[in-house]
Protein backbone atom coordinates (compact mmCIF):
# COMPACT_ATOMS: atom_id res chain seq x y z
CA UNK A 1 0.00 0.00 0.00
CA UNK A 2 1.57 3.28 -1.03
CA UNK A 3 1.00 6.30 1.29
CA UNK A 4 -1.13 8.52 -0.77
CA UNK A 5 -2.05 10.82 2.23
CA UNK A 6 1.14 11.45 3.56
CA UNK A 7 2.49 14.27 1.33
CA UNK A 8 1.00 17.68 2.14
CA UNK A 9 1.00 18.83 -1.41
CA UNK A 10 -1.99 15.46 -1.93
CA UNK A 11 -4.02 15.91 1.41
CA UNK A 12 -6.17 18.73 -0.20
CA UNK A 13 -7.61 15.75 -2.64
CA UNK A 14 -8.32 13.56 -0.52
CA UNK A 15 -11.70 12.77 0.87
CA UNK A 16 -12.45 10.43 3.94
CA UNK A 17 -15.88 9.49 4.66
CA UNK A 18 -16.73 6.70 7.79
CA UNK A 19 -19.74 4.85 7.23
CA UNK A 20 -21.69 3.21 9.83
CA UNK A 21 -21.86 -0.71 9.29
CA UNK A 22 -25.70 -0.47 8.06
CA UNK A 23 -26.43 -1.63 4.49
CA UNK A 24 -27.77 1.51 2.52
CA UNK A 25 -25.02 3.92 3.78
CA UNK A 26 -22.91 2.16 0.49
CA UNK A 27 -24.94 4.86 -1.20
CA UNK A 28 -23.30 8.01 0.44
CA UNK A 29 -20.27 6.54 -0.57
CA UNK A 30 -21.25 6.26 -4.50
CA UNK A 31 -23.02 9.68 -4.48
CA UNK A 32 -19.72 11.17 -3.00
CA UNK A 33 -17.45 9.09 -5.49
CA UNK A 34 -19.86 9.84 -8.30
CA UNK A 35 -19.85 13.72 -7.29
CA UNK A 36 -15.88 13.85 -7.30
CA UNK A 37 -15.10 12.07 -10.34
CA UNK A 38 -17.53 14.39 -12.77
CA UNK A 39 -15.99 17.09 -11.44
CA UNK A 40 -12.60 15.06 -12.27
CA UNK A 41 -14.30 14.59 -16.11
CA UNK A 42 -14.69 11.16 -16.06
CA UNK A 43 -17.80 10.54 -18.67
CA UNK A 44 -20.75 9.16 -17.41
CA UNK A 45 -19.95 5.61 -18.11
CA UNK A 46 -16.65 5.39 -16.33
CA UNK A 47 -19.10 7.32 -13.19
CA UNK A 48 -21.20 4.42 -13.65
CA UNK A 49 -18.51 1.60 -13.33
CA UNK A 50 -16.95 3.22 -10.36
CA UNK A 51 -20.40 3.46 -8.17
CA UNK A 52 -21.21 0.16 -8.93
CA UNK A 53 -17.61 -0.75 -8.12
CA UNK A 54 -17.65 1.14 -4.81
CA UNK A 55 -21.14 -0.50 -3.93
CA UNK A 56 -19.39 -3.22 -4.00
CA UNK A 57 -16.54 -3.20 -2.03
CA UNK A 58 -18.62 -1.19 0.86
CA UNK A 59 -21.07 -3.37 0.87
CA UNK A 60 -18.84 -6.27 1.30
CA UNK A 61 -17.08 -4.27 4.41
CA UNK A 62 -20.38 -3.83 5.93
CA UNK A 63 -21.36 -7.74 5.50
CA UNK A 64 -18.53 -9.13 5.71
CA UNK A 65 -15.42 -7.14 7.50
CA UNK A 66 -17.20 -5.70 9.74
CA UNK A 67 -20.39 -8.49 10.14
CA UNK A 68 -23.00 -5.68 9.79
CA UNK A 69 -21.93 -4.44 13.88
CA UNK A 70 -23.23 -0.42 13.07
CA UNK A 71 -20.88 0.62 15.63
CA UNK A 72 -17.86 -0.55 13.31
CA UNK A 73 -17.29 1.44 10.79
CA UNK A 74 -15.92 1.72 7.13
CA UNK A 75 -13.48 4.11 5.82
CA UNK A 76 -13.82 4.67 2.13
CA UNK A 77 -10.66 7.19 1.40
CA UNK A 78 -11.19 9.15 -2.43
CA UNK A 79 -7.76 10.57 -3.32
CA UNK A 80 -8.26 12.38 -6.62
CA UNK A 81 -4.75 12.59 -8.93
CA UNK A 82 -3.92 14.60 -12.15
CA UNK A 83 -4.61 11.30 -13.99
CA UNK A 84 -7.14 9.55 -11.75
CA UNK A 85 -9.28 8.45 -8.76
CA UNK A 86 -7.79 5.80 -6.20
CA UNK A 87 -10.29 4.63 -4.04
CA UNK A 88 -9.48 2.82 -0.66
CA UNK A 89 -12.18 1.01 1.36
CA UNK A 90 -10.89 -0.50 4.68
CA UNK A 91 -12.88 -2.61 7.40
CA UNK A 92 -12.58 -3.45 10.88
CA UNK A 93 -11.95 -7.43 9.83
CA UNK A 94 -14.59 -9.41 11.98
CA UNK A 95 -13.95 -11.66 9.20
CA UNK A 96 -10.91 -11.96 6.75
CA UNK A 97 -11.99 -11.86 3.07
CA UNK A 98 -11.48 -15.34 1.45
CA UNK A 99 -8.59 -15.17 -0.78
CA UNK A 100 -10.39 -17.37 -3.71
CA UNK A 101 -12.69 -14.81 -3.99
CA UNK A 102 -10.30 -12.21 -5.18
CA UNK A 103 -9.49 -14.58 -8.00
CA UNK A 104 -11.90 -16.74 -9.29
CA UNK A 105 -14.48 -15.86 -11.71
CA UNK A 106 -17.77 -16.92 -10.95
CA UNK A 107 -20.35 -18.42 -13.75
CA UNK A 108 -23.94 -18.38 -13.78
CA UNK A 109 -24.83 -21.65 -14.65
CA UNK A 110 -22.55 -22.94 -11.14
CA UNK A 111 -25.12 -20.03 -9.88
CA UNK A 112 -28.27 -21.94 -11.39
CA UNK A 113 -26.99 -25.19 -8.82
CA UNK A 114 -26.47 -23.40 -5.56
CA UNK A 115 -28.82 -21.66 -3.14
CA UNK A 116 -26.93 -18.98 -2.79
CA UNK A 117 -26.65 -17.40 -6.32
CA UNK A 118 -24.40 -14.19 -5.04
CA UNK A 119 -20.41 -13.94 -4.98
CA UNK A 120 -20.25 -11.30 -8.34
CA UNK A 121 -19.45 -8.22 -6.01
CA UNK A 122 -15.41 -8.91 -6.22
CA UNK A 123 -15.52 -9.61 -9.28
CA UNK A 124 -17.38 -6.83 -10.74
CA UNK A 125 -15.26 -5.00 -9.17
CA UNK A 126 -12.18 -7.01 -10.79
CA UNK A 127 -13.97 -6.37 -13.96
CA UNK A 128 -15.09 -2.64 -13.67
CA UNK A 129 -11.85 -0.97 -12.46
CA UNK A 130 -8.38 -0.21 -14.18
CA UNK A 131 -6.20 -1.08 -11.51
CA UNK A 132 -7.47 -3.30 -8.17
CA UNK A 133 -5.59 -4.84 -5.10
CA UNK A 134 -6.57 -6.65 -2.03
CA UNK A 135 -4.73 -6.51 1.34
CA UNK A 136 -5.02 -6.35 4.87
CA UNK A 137 -4.82 -2.97 6.98
CA UNK A 138 -2.40 -2.42 9.88
CA UNK A 139 -5.28 -2.85 11.85
CA UNK A 140 -6.24 -6.45 10.78
CA UNK A 141 -9.01 -5.24 8.43
CA UNK A 142 -9.50 -5.63 4.59
CA UNK A 143 -8.93 -3.37 2.64
CA UNK A 144 -8.93 -2.85 -1.30
CA UNK A 145 -7.35 -0.21 -3.42
CA UNK A 146 -9.01 0.46 -6.62
CA UNK A 147 -7.98 2.85 -9.18
CA UNK A 148 -9.48 4.09 -12.16
CA UNK A 149 -7.71 6.34 -14.84
CA UNK A 150 -8.44 9.52 -16.53
CA UNK A 151 -8.16 9.08 -20.55
CA UNK B 1 -32.56 8.31 7.37
CA UNK B 2 -34.66 6.53 3.91
CA UNK B 3 -31.59 3.84 2.91
CA UNK B 4 -33.49 0.31 2.57
CA UNK B 5 -36.50 -0.67 1.07
CA UNK B 6 -36.58 2.22 -2.27
CA UNK B 7 -38.40 -0.33 -4.44
CA UNK B 8 -42.11 -0.75 -5.65
CA UNK B 9 -42.78 -3.58 -7.53
CA UNK B 10 -46.29 -4.11 -9.42
CA UNK B 11 -47.42 -6.67 -11.48
CA UNK B 12 -49.62 -6.36 -14.64
CA UNK B 13 -51.00 -8.21 -18.01
CA UNK B 14 -50.28 -6.99 -21.71
CA UNK B 15 -50.67 -9.00 -24.55
CA UNK B 16 -50.76 -12.27 -23.41
CA UNK B 17 -47.23 -11.13 -21.23
CA UNK B 18 -46.99 -10.80 -17.23
CA UNK B 19 -44.96 -7.62 -16.31
CA UNK B 20 -43.29 -6.93 -13.13
CA UNK B 21 -42.33 -3.02 -13.25
CA UNK B 22 -39.36 -2.57 -10.52
CA UNK B 23 -39.04 1.33 -9.72
CA UNK B 24 -36.32 1.96 -7.37
CA UNK B 25 -33.03 -0.03 -5.85
CA UNK B 26 -32.51 -3.46 -6.84
CA UNK B 27 -30.76 -4.56 -3.93
CA UNK B 28 -30.54 -7.29 -0.76
CA UNK B 29 -34.11 -5.74 0.21
CA UNK B 30 -35.86 -6.41 -3.15
CA UNK B 31 -35.64 -10.15 -2.49
CA UNK B 32 -39.19 -10.85 -0.89
CA UNK B 33 -41.06 -8.28 -3.45
CA UNK B 34 -39.18 -9.74 -6.48
CA UNK B 35 -40.21 -13.02 -5.97
CA UNK B 36 -42.74 -12.79 -4.51
CA UNK B 37 -44.39 -10.51 -7.99
CA UNK B 38 -42.79 -13.42 -9.89
CA UNK B 39 -44.97 -15.81 -8.24
CA UNK B 40 -48.07 -14.37 -8.60
CA UNK B 41 -47.11 -14.13 -12.55
CA UNK B 42 -46.40 -17.52 -12.06
CA UNK B 43 -49.26 -18.66 -10.06
CA UNK B 44 -51.59 -17.10 -12.59
CA UNK B 45 -50.25 -19.23 -15.47
CA UNK B 46 -48.05 -16.52 -17.08
CA UNK B 47 -45.79 -18.39 -19.79
CA UNK B 48 -43.93 -15.07 -20.81
CA UNK B 49 -42.66 -12.99 -17.72
CA UNK B 50 -41.25 -9.36 -18.58
CA UNK B 51 -39.16 -7.67 -16.09
CA UNK B 52 -39.56 -3.88 -16.57
CA UNK B 53 -36.86 -1.86 -15.50
CA UNK B 54 -37.28 2.02 -15.54
CA UNK B 55 -33.63 2.94 -15.86
CA UNK B 56 -32.85 1.92 -11.94
CA UNK B 57 -29.72 3.58 -11.27
CA UNK B 58 -28.81 1.10 -8.24
CA UNK B 59 -28.64 -2.76 -8.71
CA UNK B 60 -25.92 -4.24 -6.88
CA UNK B 61 -24.84 -7.59 -7.32
CA UNK B 62 -27.11 -8.77 -4.48
CA UNK B 63 -29.73 -7.94 -6.44
CA UNK B 64 -28.16 -9.59 -9.20
CA UNK B 65 -28.23 -12.81 -7.48
CA UNK B 66 -32.17 -12.40 -6.55
CA UNK B 67 -32.32 -11.88 -11.05
CA UNK B 68 -30.57 -15.36 -11.40
CA UNK B 69 -32.54 -16.86 -8.65
CA UNK B 70 -35.57 -15.59 -11.11
CA UNK B 71 -33.65 -17.22 -14.46
CA UNK B 72 -33.26 -20.47 -12.56
CA UNK B 73 -36.98 -19.97 -11.82
CA UNK B 74 -38.33 -19.67 -15.37
CA UNK B 75 -35.97 -22.47 -16.61
CA UNK B 76 -37.43 -24.89 -14.07
CA UNK B 77 -40.86 -23.56 -15.52
CA UNK B 78 -40.29 -23.63 -19.14
CA UNK B 79 -41.75 -20.07 -19.20
CA UNK B 80 -39.92 -16.96 -21.22
CA UNK B 81 -38.06 -14.45 -19.36
CA UNK B 82 -36.94 -10.40 -20.70
CA UNK B 83 -36.02 -7.16 -19.60
CA UNK B 84 -36.35 -3.87 -20.32
CA UNK B 85 -35.65 -0.41 -19.67
CA UNK B 86 -32.00 -1.06 -18.28
CA UNK B 87 -29.65 1.98 -18.31
CA UNK B 88 -27.07 1.28 -20.81
CA UNK B 89 -24.55 0.46 -17.43
CA UNK B 90 -27.16 -2.27 -16.33
CA UNK B 91 -27.08 -3.51 -19.82
CA UNK B 92 -23.37 -4.04 -19.71
CA UNK B 93 -23.34 -5.55 -16.74
CA UNK B 94 -26.27 -8.00 -17.14
CA UNK B 95 -24.19 -9.63 -20.28
CA UNK B 96 -21.25 -9.22 -18.34
CA UNK B 97 -22.57 -12.11 -15.90
CA UNK B 98 -24.63 -13.82 -18.12
CA UNK B 99 -27.77 -13.24 -17.46
CA UNK B 100 -28.25 -11.80 -21.28
CA UNK B 101 -28.07 -15.39 -22.09
CA UNK B 102 -31.43 -16.11 -20.08
CA UNK B 103 -33.15 -13.05 -20.34
CA UNK B 104 -33.81 -11.06 -23.78
CA UNK B 105 -32.56 -7.34 -23.01
CA UNK B 106 -35.26 -4.79 -24.61
CA UNK B 107 -34.60 -0.78 -24.32
CA UNK B 108 -38.45 -0.88 -23.82
CA UNK B 109 -41.71 -2.32 -23.41
CA UNK B 110 -42.84 -1.64 -26.36
CA UNK B 111 -40.09 -3.89 -28.18
CA UNK B 112 -40.46 -6.54 -25.58
CA UNK B 113 -44.09 -7.14 -26.27
CA UNK B 114 -43.62 -7.08 -30.04
CA UNK B 115 -40.83 -9.69 -29.84
CA UNK B 116 -43.21 -11.69 -27.63
CA UNK B 117 -45.71 -11.62 -29.43
CA UNK B 118 -43.94 -12.74 -32.28
CA UNK B 119 -42.63 -15.86 -30.40
CA UNK B 120 -45.91 -16.77 -29.11
CA UNK B 121 -47.47 -16.84 -32.62
CA UNK B 122 -44.08 -19.27 -34.07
Amino acid sequence: MSDETSQPERLEKVIELRLPSKLGYERVAMDTASSLARRMGFPDDRVDSLKTAISEAVTNAIEHGNQQDAAMKVVVLLTALEDGLIVSVADQGRKPLAQVSTTNSPKIEEAFERDDKGGWGIWLIRELMDEVEFSTAPSGGNQVRMVIHLE
Amino acid sequence: MMLEDELTVSTRERDGVAIIDLVGDVTTFAEEKINAAYREVTNDGARFVLLNFRQNDYINSAGIAILIGIVTEVNRNNQKLAVSGLSQHFQKIFRMVGLAQYAEIYQDEEEAIGRFQQAAAE
